[in-house]
């Protein structure tokens, strides 16, 4: 990198950009102003910061440091597998990258309210990991965290990633309105769908039933099931309400809402992009299908109406004494909870089906993005920042890296290779599903596949830890078509501030209303006196702001 | 209590409340002149005063300072006393929200109704058990009732929800007499009878103990001057226990009062859905979420400013009223 | 020149039940009765829970007996050698915590209880202000900082010293002792000191045992300041590791370690934790009571 000084390399950057502009239109993945390549090819001025950084490092190289660093990190500890200072996992690391951590525990019961506290009284760590979009946003004002897609030059394998698995459009939904990002997320070669429904096979089976593979299908299993259901039951009561995002029953109507192409429960968004703008889900006619669907479910007492309030516990209660038999659930969930639930009752078996399709069909929406690291501004003072960042795009980014972090180390922890499919845990080490007759733990005794590490990839590397089952239920998710994401729509900060305010008020409307109008304590009829309700609270302020927002990036960013 | 008594005193007497000497059968208190001569006098009292004094200058008026952002946009991660004056920008967003003055009516309503029942009902508890005649039934019941102070929020609300549910204790109680179960946590109506009645639960046990503690400095004598006189036990509690523990209760009135906005949020939280939003929401509850949550300190730091001198003002007033009232005060 | 206290219990009534009296027992036998029933009953539930196996605890089948006995929860937390060094941390904070807590609220709380004091009002208004006004967390957490105290017990114990509501009951009670005794004691030529230590704290043993009570749970429950300012785990007391076991047994991350103990664990987890943390204060209360029940001084001064 040559000593250009930053001000000329912004003079290029805009000279660039006006020429992209003229040349592509915007949302073209191979134009230069998007994805996660900076409009200049050569970033900002880095000459001062090079020390213990390798000089030629790109893909596939191992990186190791010139010299040893200690980097400050905040590290999230899970009490599944609580820190410790001694694991595997940070002694191989140091061996390989020449690399030491200074780190800040944090439980991970309150990591949120630590990291802010921690940025916000001016001592927090350089590295940032854990952390989920949007919460990086209310840093980006203060200028506290750096905006790292100046810098993705230097981090040729998440480059790489990104153009590789053609993640530009979901790289540039997290661009703000300077036009760059501030997180460096984690990345999935595909849509990882993990929530769906857990259903009674062995119901199924008695009733002579197929897997529903519609939500109509699964209208008339419900009805099937209800003529068996003991008095007092009900053939579906649901989990997942605690604490409602933002009404309860928050992955039903999750995936209740992607199927009829709105956005509802933990996927809820304030706009959807929808015909070249934005409109405000809440009042759609899509949502307004989806509440017709569950009313529709309620009122026949297909589903327990405490579905939207009640405890995950109380949910698996009435789950585990066949008082319902289907309930939604995720990976996880399907292994421990569910089929736990119903060991004691005799012959019963439960499967997580794929996600029932919709009015739109086979295909499915959701961001390849995760959580990932933050870094913090105070880095771009410190002589290591190079080597920072080439170890955090090792460690997190590159192939052996994700590999070191999630399964440790060959011949140790494991054997094979997860793209040929022989990859294997070693006989004792056990993890999940996996080698349940293991003695060590991967995660308590060697550190590997930590939350705050491992995570994202390519598929191959995401299906090396699934047992065969959810294997088979990825492989039907990704036959369906991939719906692109909403454009960037970045607000200024004093905009976010207003929206902010106006948002609490209509999200608790929506919410409200969604109950009430799927319970039917409010008849559909008077959708549009709900529609009126939420202009009232400044639903069409928020909208406008939106596209305006969206207009205004389209025409500086392309 | 009884009267003063008359004290004589040798001339060389250092005593601050005394007739000076020579003057017959007059106690009066004798203002001092300077304040360098009350710092004299009384300068091992004000000794006592310094650590504490310390404390409260460090520890609680330097970072008030911080309340400045209420005034001054602030952005997390940037200097913590913001970045630039806003004036009264916030006040004026929080002032013109309906959703403000909805949650702070409904904060109104729940503190007030949770002081009318959490804070008489410890009396008389405390009371009822002072009237047992074993000790050791006395101490075993009050040792048990103070038990779901020690209970996590969590666990105590995981405790209400399943109570109140459709298959839960109340409403087999309710289907016993006949009625179709209510599913109360998804009504609003019901939120408060149950938040209320949560507290009560949770903290008459705990609040027994300051009474019973204050009821071990009643004079006996004044008992037995009471049964001579022919008093029965009620009266007796009347005109001897109730005002000999009425200095304990109304400093806990008084600060109940002036408190009774704060409202934790973490109990809400756990307990309320959209359902029950319309009167489950309260001031706190909705700071968590529009200005916690987003990053929004400095609209967060304008609505704890004014909860804060709505606080001051009610327990300026509770003190007033209740020295012209009853003639006990915090000062 | 004191008195001994009087052995009965206060409030003696006559020796004669009558037909009122008699009515007014029954009542009140009653009444306490739901007391301890609606308060013990939960109690008693979830130490049932902690003792009992996973399986029968979700179906909802556990109610006052454990169902499927087994130690497997407590096991795991008692071995856990984070666990016994957090614990020893909790304790250290609560004792230092409360023996500083207890001197300056008492001599705050004397200082501000004497009515002719000049700027006792002033005293007073300083700490009631305090009350309701404080800086936030963001600028405590700048303070404590600044200070050097992270990640040190001071950063437990002294930002929370004094609780004003502590103050304020233990300023009325001094207001309520009989300003005789002092004076006859000033007479007698002891100073400001030896009067709050010889004639006034052993008085106000009641209050004082409250008082104690009040801090020594507050700290040991506390949990905020030790997440907030410590970064380091074998700092943390134990209200924050259990706080953390809870969130990662129940939180159904992606990432979490799952095995048949971990389920037992998270079925469990929470009552355990209450067990855990209440019993040693079950334990340590009896002591504290018969403060409240005997030994005050009253009545005749030497005339």
């Amino acid at each position: 990198m040559s000593n250009v000084s930053r001000r000329k390399v912004l003079a290029g950057a805009g000279a660039a950009s006006a020429v992209a502009l003229g040349l592509a239109a915007c949302g073209d993945s191979s134009s230069e102003g998007s994805g996660g390549v900076p409009n200049s090819t050569q970033g900002p001025d880095v000459s001062k910061n090079k020390d213990g950084a390798m000089d030629k490092y790109g893909v596939g190289d191992q990186f190791k440091a010139t010299k040893p660093l200690k980097f400050s990190i905040m590290i999230l500890s899970n009490a599944a597998y609580p820190y410790n200072a001694n694991w595997l996992f940070f002694t191989e690391l140091t061996k390989r990258t020449n690399v030491t951590f200074d780190a800040t525990v944090v439980p991970g019961s309150d990591y949120n309210q630590k990291r802010s506290v921690m940025i916000s009284g001016g001592n927090a760590p350089l590295i940032i990991p854990k952390t989920y979009r949007p919460d990086d946003e209310q840093y980006i004002a203060s200028g506290a965290i750096l905006p790292v897609s100046d810098y993705a030059s230097l981090m040729p394998n998440f480059s790489d990633k990104i153009k590789k698995w053609k993640l530009e459009p979901d790289i540039d939904s997290m661009r703000q309105d300077d036009g760059k990002y501030y997180l460096l997320p984690g990345l999935h070669e595909s849509v990882w769908k993990d929530y769906s429904l857990a259903v009674r096979t062995d119901i199924l089976q008695k009733l002579n039933l197929t897997v529903p593979k519609t939500w109509d299908d699964l209208l008339n299993v419900l009805r099937a099931m209800k003529t068996i259901i003991p008095a007092g039951g009900y053939p579906m009561s649901d989990r997942f309400s605690v604490p409602p995002q933002p009404a309860g029953a928050n992955n039903l109507l999750s995936i209740l809402g992607e199927a009829y192409g709105t956005h509802a429960g933990y996927q809820w968004q304030a706009t959807t992009f929808k015909n070249g703008k934005f409109v405000y889900t809440g009042a759609m006619d899509e949502y307004k299908q989806m509440l017709q669907y569950l009313n529709t479910m309620i009122s026949e007492k297909l589903l327990d109406p405490e579905s939207f309030t009640q405890t995950d516990d109380k949910a698996r209660q009435k789950f585990s004494t066949g008082m319902s038999y289907v309930m939604s659930c995720n990976a996880q969930t399907i292994q421990n909870d569910n089929k736990q639930d119903i060991a004691k009752i005799p012959g019963a078996t439960v499967v997580k089906i794929p996600v029932p399709i919709g009015p739109i069909g086979a295909a499915m929406t959701g961001s390849r993005l995760e959580n990932g690291v933050m870094i913090s501004a105070k880095a771009k003072d410190s002589p290591n920042l190079v080597a920072m960042l080439q170890f955090v795009d090792w460690l997190w980014y590159s192939d052996t890296g994700q590999m070191f972090a999630k399964w440790g180390i060959e011949g140790t922890t494991y054997t094979g290779n997860i793209n040929d499919g022989s990859f294997k845990l070693m006989p004792e080490i056990k993890f999940a599903g996996l080698n349940p007759t293991g003695t060590k733990n991967i995660q308590v005794e060697y550190g590997f596949y930590n939350g705050v590490f491992a995570y994202g990839g390519s598929t191959k590397l995401l299906n090396s830890q699934f047992a065969p089952e959810e294997v088979a239920f990825q492989e039907e998710m990704n036959k369906r078509k991939v719906l692109p994401v909403d454009p960037p729509h970045p607000l200024s900060a004093d905009e976010r501030e207003q929206v902010t305010l106006w948002d609490a008020g209509l999200k608790d409307t929506v919410a409200q209303n969604t109950v009430k109008f799927a319970l039917g304590q409010r008849p559909l009829s008077e959708w549009d006196a709900y529609v009126s309700e939420l202009k009232a609270k400044n639903m069409d302020q928020e909208v406008d702001l939106t596209n305006k927002s969206y207009d205004r990036y389209k025409k500086a960013h392309g | 209590m009884s009267a003063p008594k008359v004290i004589e005193l040798p001339p060389e007497s250092r005593g601050t409340s005394l007739a000076p000497p020579g003057a017959p059968d007059r106690v009066i208190p004798r203002r001092q002149k300077t304040l360098r001569q009350s710092i004299r006098k009384d300068w091992q009292l004000y000794s006592l005063a310094v650590l504490p004094l310390v404390f409260f200058v460090v520890f609680r008026y330097l970072p008030m300072a911080g309340n400045i952002i209420a005034f001054r946009r602030y952005h997390p991660g940037g200097s913590i006393f913001g970045d630039q004056w806003v004036g009264l920008r916030y006040v004026r967003l929080f002032l013109s929200d309906s959703t403000f003055w909805h949650v702070f009516t409904n904060t109104l309503i729940l503190g007030g109704a949770t002081l009318l029942f959490t804070f008489p009902l410890p009396i008389v508890l405390a009371l009822l058990l002072n009237e047992v005649r074993t000790r050791f039934l006395r101490r075993f019941v009050q040792s048990i009732s103070y038990l779901p102070h020690f209970l996590s929020i969590v666990v105590v609300a995981g405790i209400i929800v399943e109570s109140v549910s459709v298959d839960g204790v109340v409403n087999q109680a309710v289907k016993a007499i006949g009625h179709s179960p209510i599913p109360f946590i998804q009504q609003p109506e019901w939120f408060r009878p149950i938040y209320v009645s949560s507290e009560v639960w949770q903290t008459i046990g705990w609040g027994t103990i300051l009474y019973l503690a204050a009821l071990t400095t009643i004079d006996g004598n004044l008992y037995e001057a009471a049964r001579i006189d022919g008093a029965s036990r009620w009266r007796q509690t009347w005109h001897v226990t109730l005002p000999g523990i009425r200095p304990t209760m109304m400093t806990l009135l008084i600060l109940n009062i002036g408190t009774f906005l704060a409202i934790g949020f973490e109990k809400v939280l756990l307990l309320y859905n959209p359902l029950t939003y319309p009167t489950a929401d309260v001031l706190s509850t909705y700071v968590y979420r529009v200005g916690i949550l987003t990053g929004s300190f400095s609209y967060a730091a304008a609505i704890g400013l004014f909860e804060s001198i709505i606080g001051l003002v009610l327990v300026i007033s509770a003190n007033f009223v209740s020295r012209r009232a009853v003639g006990t005060s915090l000062w | 020149m004191v008195t001994v206290d009087l052995r009965r219990r206060v409030g003696a009534t006559t020796r004669r039940p009558n037909q009122g009296s008699r009515a007014f027992n029954a009542v009140n036998a009653v009444i306490l009765t739901g007391v301890v029933v609606a308060t013990l009953y939960p109690f008693i539930n979830i130490l049932a829970r902690s003792f009992s196996e996973e399986h029968a605890i979700r179906s909802g089948q556990v109610n006052l007996i454990p169902k499927g006995f087994n130690l497997t929860t407590y096991r795991t937390v008692l071995t856990d050698g984070t666990f016994w060094t957090n614990y020893g941390r909790t304790v250290e904070y609560t004792v230092i915590g409360t023996i500083i807590s207890l001197v300056l609220t008492t001599c705050y709380a004397y200082v501000t209880s004497k009515k002719q004091l000049r700027g006792r009002g002033l005293l007073i208004g300083i700490a009631v202000f305090t009350l309701f006004f404080n800086g936030g967390i963001i600028p405590n957490y700048v303070l404590v900082s600044h200070l050097h105290m992270r990640d040190t017990l001071w950063a437990i114990v002294l930002p929370n010293a004094i609780s004003v509501f502590n103050l304020l009951v233990m300023k009325a009670f001094f207001e309520t002792l009989p300003t005789e005794l002092e004076e006859a004691a000033e007479v007698d030529g002891m100073g400001t000191y030896g009067i709050l230590l010889r004639i006034v704290l052993p008085l106000s043993k009641a209050i004082i045992a409250t008082m104690v009570l009040f801090y020594a749970v507050a700290y040991w429950n506390s949990w905020f300041s030790a997440f907030l300012y410590m970064d380091r785990q074998d700092m943390f007391p134990v209200t924050v590791y259990l706080r953390n076991l809870i969130y990662g047994a129940t939180s159904g991350t992606n990432e979490d370690a799952s095995t048949d103990t971990a389920l037992q664990i998270a079925a469990n987890i929470k009552a355990v934790t209450v067990v855990l943390t209440v019993l040693p204060i079950l334990v340590v209360y009896p002591f504290i009571q018969r403060y409240f029940v005997t030994g005050i001084l009253l009545g005749a001064v030497k005339e």
